[in-house]
């Protein structure tokens, strides 16, 4: 957190866009939430490049919880055309469990029909608040464990708070 | 002084989070044995985060917790590591702990999961959760670490 801090839009786009890429493909999303982590991770990374500064966990919180948000968006887009594919695989999971079971509740059968059904604005709008909500808390996770991998080493002061920046930025020109 | 509270909150607030998210992890499958309604929405709540199947899930009241054992144990590694955290760190450390660290202990989880993709081995429910129980307990100290750090930010400014 140092006054020559570098924008965190583009390191969070990019890294946003990969996690809920990677986390909204079917099949993929077998990973669970690592892909996020690993997007925040990413935009860390991607912060920790352009700056001219040394940056603190905290900038990875920020970024992080930023491209968590991004892969919410991404995630729930992309959840739209998959929406069915998924909705058959767990239609299938189902049908499996049911030649283990005596009686299948008819609790799953509505759930499995509700999914497959066209969705709606609002339960559009409140899964993505709710899933950038999730994914902005993994997001932060990532994106401080990208700044522990990547991150420039400043020496902590004496009570605790981070040290000066260890590169300084060139004046600027006077006019 | 002021800062140690507000850090102090954070950590609680942080506390409570892991503790109700736990919670309708194990809500969800209560709720559908009971045939309560709410259950689909917490299972969609949790279902961008995890993939859910039902056979490498844990079951309660016959039927697969909300998200799957892997999962759970990062969880509950979670809860325990912030159980811990003020008694190894204390409130007002931002130093993140050491890297090697973390990759030490995200190499199993690395090793297990890449395998059961690539379908090379395939291991037990119990066997998921004590890995991302190891991964989850290093969390917090990365995590509350990045969190204090941004508190005490925005409060200098």
């Amino acid at each position: 957190m140092n006054g020559q801090r570098p924008r965190l839009f583009m390191p969070a786009l990019v890294g946003g866009t990969v996690a809920g890429v990677l986390s909204g493909i079917p099949f993929l999303n077998c990973l669970c939430c690592l892909w996020i982590i690993g997007g925040a991770a990413l935009a860390a990374y991607l912060l920790v490049k352009d700056s001219p500064v040394a940056l603190t966990s905290g900038d990875g919180a920020l970024v992080g919880a930023f491209a968590g948000i991004v892969a919410a968006v991404v995630d729930s887009l992309l959840a739209i055309p998959f929406r069915s594919m998924n909705m058959a695989f767990t239609k299938r999971i189902f049908e499996r469990l049911g030649e283990y079971l005596n009686e299948v509740p008819s609790q799953w059968n509505d759930w499995i029909n509700r999914g497959t059904g066209p969705i709606s604005i609002a339960w559009f709008f409140v899964s993505l608040l709710i899933s950038a909500a999730i994914f902005a808390a993994f997001g932060a996770l990532g994106g401080v464990l990208g700044m522990a991998l990547f991150g420039k080493k400043t020496p902590p002061t004496a009570h605790g708070a981070p040290g000066p920046p260890q590169a300084s930025p060139p004046p600027p020109p006077q006019s | 002084m002021r800062n140690e509270r507000k850090i102090i909150l954070i950590y609680v607030l942080t506390f409570l989070g892991i503790l109700i998210w736990l919670g309708a992890i194990g809500l969800a499958p209560y709720l559908r044995s009971r045939g309560i309604g709410l259950f689909p929405f917490i299972y969609a709540c949790f279902s961008p985060i995890c993939h859910q199947n039902p056979s490498r899930s844990f079951h309660l009241f016959g039927f697969p917790l909300a998200v799957c054992a892997r999962c759970l144990g990062i969880y509950a590694g979670i809860l325990v590591g912030m159980v811990l955290y003020p008694f190894k760190r204390g409130f007002l450390s931002v130093r993140l702990p050491k890297i090697t660290l973390f990759l030490a202990v995200s190499t199993p989880i690395g090793i297990d999961t890449a395998a059961n993709v690539f379908a090379l081995w395939s291991t037990s429910n119990p066997i998921r959760f004590v890995i991302g129980f190891l991964w989850g307990f290093i969390l917090p100290f990365y995590f509350l670490t990045g969190l204090v750090e941004l508190a005490l930010h925005f409060h200098k400014n």
